[in-house]
């Protein structure tokens, strides 16, 4: 049965929600790894190379691009050049900025979204559509729909993991990863390193876990008899079979988030003895795990509250927030390479929007939802490639667009979903992740 | 004025129809810049659909047996059970109907003397008296707040980046818990909540309650204000349609509904009675409707939803589908102060003759108290809704509400006293399990497993709120003030850190604040409160008619480990320990009496005897000091550590078990 058609019909109660289910078509990928760079990190500067803007430095956005909506009342600043060099790298000759020399050296492995536009130039709104598809509140994110549909490969860890920046809040809070009108079950669950990596895993202090074990097998036993009274009843056995998956995590999530038993070599390669992006690589390297153990869709955040948005100086903020991620991010795909997991991985990598060519305050740069970057790497997708264009400076999607919709329908499509078929009947109508309307795969990067 | 207008529906399934506009309502639609207002007009078949039709109240069906009738209710729902040959499940003991009526009335577990007293009552209105008693405690109001909450959308912060705060928005939640303890009838509730200011002028309650249409989430820094504006009336139009209509008008923001005969002008008509009343000012929350300003401003269609896309002009008017008559909107004229259009769309919407506002309660109330409504999709009673497993049943009751003054208190009172709430969900325990109801069970289970035919009760599940509340309530830790600023209980770092700034949750000084009801607990827009968010608490951001129930690890997670447990369950332990009872038996059952309102059966008593021998042993052996471990509050003297730990495992135990948040 089709993952749609399951989902419409709804799971009976007691059938685990998460159990895997069958794509509609044939996927090119089974996981998904969603690198969310919080705060917009600049296309002009990053992956998106301006000749054009670099001359014009200094001078008014040219006429013959029209009025334009900012953030910060930014359209009339003079353009603000490219503050690093693009270099061509790989075979494929992508050029890629020196912000990232590591990352560069898998350039082939890129296909870089050049031509990526959405509707607000606001955080919030553009972090809930990104994840959401809507510049609303409170829809289900990717990761949900994702799980719905598919279910997860690891009956023991929630099918959608985020682990968010220990830093602190994204603009737009939890929603971000939440389930919407969907199920619960669906939402993201928030994981962090060390020996408790989900809310209340552990027992408190006071209980060993011995001492637990033992009153979990009570509960078990009681709730055993209180449900041979009442015959028939799924949703009080699909009870006894959650605390027995408790029970399970217990174990299964710290063995997952233990990181003794990664070689020197591997931590290194993620920049874990490299204090400058220590901590990015090390929950780099906690994404691998996950995907490994069969966790279906893993997001990752880079930038706390501020993040990438370099209002004020976009070298100081990108050299910083680069420093952090580009080895990591390097160390990650040569790691999924390696394990042959890159073959049917996704990875993505973007924010919730780019910034514009225009300055502001002299060296940073505003939101810019009308045209930015975004890279996609792994199964399906092709290496080495620049797809789409924005306009002479990069203030918008010029060529192939492709608005936040047909990306989110190109990773469904990745992982053999249709995104017409998957939805979910609420309040009057079939809901789905790209709306009501027939939304455009992006065919040209598939493999 | 009458014009004709051939369409083209953009579903471009339904076939050309010719427009000829209700009798004047449309007046003053002028054609803006040549662009003139397609839509198909309604039709006879449209409405013909059940929930459009006009509501009159339907004979009592007759019935072969009338046995163990107790109200009209149960003819109607007798009459399909008999058409279908199947029958009914026998009334549910005495200890499950009280626990199922305080649940459902209250959101709180009985206490064990009232148990007991209520058992013991054999007048043959000990059943009525005690629901009448439930309904007059204010208990009421603060269970069934939290559902019309989870319709209204309700929150204090305004969500997106700054989730800034709301400091009033508690004034909104106390209106409808005294509205709903004072019974205020429902078309009032409606009205006030819609044009309190208008109707009442001069009531700041009134005008209070009007906070429900701005209750939704708002991003008052967003760079438009005019987008901004443009969101919060659409947000408001749909929510006005799909709470008190039940038809989900907010899908023709951007096109004509696909299904239901609502097209994108009427979105826009209900759209412009709230436009003169909401202004929006940079940075600023809103909190209650503006009163009308006179001259409003003309509303404009709004081409596939854009603001910035006007269409041609519209007149504020009511869904052409729900106005059989024609009646208008006032609209203010030039010479009149004040205009009255939201008050027109409150009195519009509550006059008897609306077919959809009294089916779309009694569905409500219908669900909360049966786990399902008559209607699956209590917010769109549309053509794409579900129809009615008792269509004449629900116009029956939608009918007796009016007829009760539209109290809401009658429509519980009328409910519960019926045969129909009383069965049995299958056996309980305790019950002498007469084979002949295991049959019957197991052939309705079969024939219905959905139990659309309400031949027995459904067993359900305790929302995050009630669980929260029934931990405080059987350790005694509960705080009964009602009432007042929201608090906020201490919450585990990982979640505070997800906040945009620490300040977020600043945990409430006062101890007992920390053990108030949940419906008082600070409702945070961009905050998981891990007990409510696992079990499927809505997140305030968009009218939830009826919540989810998923089963899942974390639920288990958070019962077993959440440092509230186990506060709970020390606090029940040592209420336990300090009784008179000093036998393994006697403080068993006490503890069972305490949290779920009975004795231990033989097998029960069995399992935790033996539990408790292993268990006290093990903690004995592993020679702790009696501070590092879990010990009852208060702890009683003559108990060992050991022993007392233990019986903190116990209190914790019964706290997960299935039958501590399912009610029978």
């Amino acid at each position: 049965m089709a993952a749609g058609q399951a989902a419409r019909a709804g799971s009976p109660r007691g059938q685990n929600p998460l159990a895997p289910r069958k794509p509609h078509f044939q996927p090119r990928v089974k996981r998904v790894l969603w690198l969310f760079m919080h705060g917009g990190p600049s296309h002009v500067d990053l992956f998106d190379p301006k000749p054009e803007l670099r001359r014009l430095a200094g001078k008014p956005l040219p006429a013959s691009l029209g009025e334009v909506m900012t953030r910060r009342d930014v359209a009339k600043n003079p353009l603000l050049g490219p503050v690093k060099p693009f270099r061509r790298h790989g075979q494929s000759g992508l050029e890629i900025s020196d912000f990232f020399p590591h990352l560069s050296r898998y350039a082939d492995d890129l296909c870089v979204i050049r031509s990526m536009h959405g509707d607000s130039v606001n955080h919030p709104q553009s972090v809930y559509q990104m994840n959401t598809g809507s510049i609303l509140m409170g829809r289900p994110s990717v990761g949900s729909w994702v799980a719905y549909g598919l279910g997860s490969e690891n009956q023991n860890m929630p099918a959608f993991v985020v682990l968010p920046e220990p830093g602190g809040g994204i603009k737009g809070g939890p929603p971000a990863w939440g389930s919407g009108f969907l199920p619960a079950t669906f939402q993201g669950t928030p994981i962090r390193s060390g020996p408790a990596p989900i809310l209340h895993l552990r027992p408190a202090p006071q209980i060993d876990l011995p001492q637990q074990r033992r009153a979990l097998s009570l509960i078990n036993d009681l709730n055993r008899y209180h449900r041979l009274q009442r015959r028939g009843d799924d949703e009080l056995d699909a009870r006894i079979m959650a605390y027995e998956l408790a029970f399970r995590m217990q174990s299964a999530a710290p063995e997952l988030v233990d990181l003794s038993r990664e070689t020197r070599e591997t931590k290194q390669l993620y920049g874990m003895d490299d204090r400058g992006c220590q901590e990015f690589g090390t929950r780099c390297l906690l994404a691998r795990r996950m995907l490994e153990s069969g966790v279906r869709f893993v997001q990752l955040y880079s930038g706390d509250t501020g993040g990438w948005d370099a209002h004020n100086g976009v070298l100081k903020n990108h050299t910083t927030y680069c420093r952090r991620t580009d080895k990591p991010i390097a160390g990650l795909l040569c790691d999924l390479k390696r394990r042959g997991m890159l073959e049917d991985t996704l990875v993505i990598w973007g924010g919730e929007f780019g910034r514009m060519p225009m300055s502001e305050k002299g060296t940073g740069r505003d939101h810019n939802p009308w045209g930015y970057s975004v890279w996609l790497a792994g199964g399906g997708v092709n290496g080495g490639m620049a797809y789409g264009a924005t306009d002479a400076v990069g203030l918008r999607a010029a060529e192939h667009k492709v608005h936040v919709r047909n990306l989110h329908a190109t990773i469904l499509y990745l992982l053999g979903v249709d995104h017409q078929e998957l939805s979910f009947f609420h309040n009057g109508l079939d809901e789905r992740l790209t709306g009501p309307t027939d939304v455009g795969i992006v065919r040209e990067i598939l493999a | 004025m009458h014009r004709c207008v051939t369409t083209i529906c953009l579903a471009s399934i339904c076939l050309a129809a010719i427009y000829c506009g209700l009798p004047g309502s449309l007046r003053g639609e002028q054609p803006d810049d040549g662009q003139r207002i397609e839509e198909t007009a309604i039709t006879k078949s449209d409405r013909d659909h059940w929930s459009f039709r006009p509501l009159v109240r339907p004979d009592v069906p007759a019935v072969k047996s009338l046995a163990g009738a107790r109200s009209p209710i149960d003819c109607f729902i007798t009459a399909r059970l008999e058409d279908q040959e199947l029958a009914f499940m026998p009334e549910a003991d005495r200890r499950t109907l009280l626990r199922r009526v305080a649940f459902d009335i209250t959101g709180l577990p009985p206490l064990a003397a009232e148990v007991k007293a209520f058992v013991a009552d054999d007048a043959p209105d000990a059943f009525e008296r005690m629901v009448d008693r439930m309904l007059a405690s204010p208990a009421y109001g603060e269970r069934w707040s939290q559902h019309w909450l989870d319709l209204a959308r309700f929150a204090e912060t305004d969500g997106f980046e700054h989730d800034e705060l709301r400091p009033q928005a508690w004034r909104y939640r106390d209106w409808v818990v005294r509205a709903l303890n004072a019974d205020l009838p429902y078309d009032q509730f409606v009205r006030q909540q819609l044009a309190g200011d208008e109707l009442l002028p001069g009531d700041p309650d009134a005008r209070q309650a009007t906070a429900f249409c701005l209750s939704g989430p708002d991003m008052p820094d967003i760079n438009s204000q005019e987008e901004r504006r443009s969101d919060l009336l659409n947000e408001i139009t749909g929510t006005v349609g799909a709470v008190f209509l039940g038809l989900q008008i907010g899908c023709a923001r951007c096109h004509d509904h696909m299904y239901d005969p609502i097209s994108q002008a009427d979105f826009y008509r209900l759209r412009a009675v709230f436009e003169p009343s909401v202004q929006v000012q940079r940075g600023k929350s809103v909190d209650v409707l503006l009163g009308a300003r006179v001259p409003a401003d003309p509303s404009y269609l709004l081409v596939r939803g854009d603001w910035r896309r006007r269409g041609p002009q519209v007149q504020p008017a009511y869904p052409r589908i729900a106005n059989r008559d024609g009646e208008r909107v006032a609209v203010a004229k030039p010479d009149v102060k004040a205009g009255r259009r939201r008050a027109s769309l409150a009195t519009w919407i509550t006059r008897p003759g609306n077919p959809l506002t009294a089916r779309v309660i009694v569905n409500r109330v219908w669900q909360y108290h049966f786990g399902q409504g008559l209607s699956r999709t209590p917010s769109d009673l549309g053509t794409m809704g579900n129809e009615p497993s008792h269509p004449k049943l629900l116009d029956w009751l939608a009918a007796e509400l009016i007829e009760q003054k539209w109290s809401l208190k009658s429509l519980h009172r009328l409910i519960l006293t019926s045969a129909t709430y009383r069965r049995a969900s299958g056996r309980s325990p305790g019950e002498s399990s007469p084979s002949s109801a295991a049959d019957m069970l197991a052939k309705n289970r079969e024939f219905d497993p959905k139990n659309r035919l309400l031949g027995r009760m459904n067993r359900q599940r305790l929302e995050g709120e009630a669980i929260r509340d029934s931990m405080l309530a059987v350790s005694g830790l509960l705080y009964r003030q009602m009432g007042g600023e929201s608090v906020r209980p201490p919450l585990p770092p990982e979640v505070v850190s997800t906040l945009l700034r620490p300040n977020h949750w600043q945990v409430s000084p006062k101890p007992s604040d920390q053990f108030r009801r949940s419906v008082y607990v600070f409702v945070r827009r961009n905050l998981h409160f891990p007990m409510f968010a696992t079990f499927d608490r809505p997140d305030g951001n968009a009218s939830c008619p009826q919540r989810g129930r998923s089963t899942t690890a974390t639920q288990s997670l958070v019962l077993l480990n959440s440092p509230l447990t186990l506060l709970a369950a020390r606090h029940l332990s040592g209420r336990t320990l300090v009784a008179a009872e000093k036998t393994f038996e006697g403080r068993l059952t006490l503890l069972f009496q305490n949290a779920l309102g009975r004795a231990p059966l033989p097998d029960e008593l069995q399992r935790c005897r033996q539990f408790h021998h292993k268990h006290v042993a093990a903690i004995r052996e592993k020679g702790r000091s009696p501070k590092s471990l879990a010990l009852p509050i208060p702890l009683p003297d003559s108990t060992t550590p050991e022993e007392a730990a233990a019986w903190t495992d116990f209190a914790l135990a019964v706290l997960n078990l299935s039958e501590f948040i399912y009610i029978d």
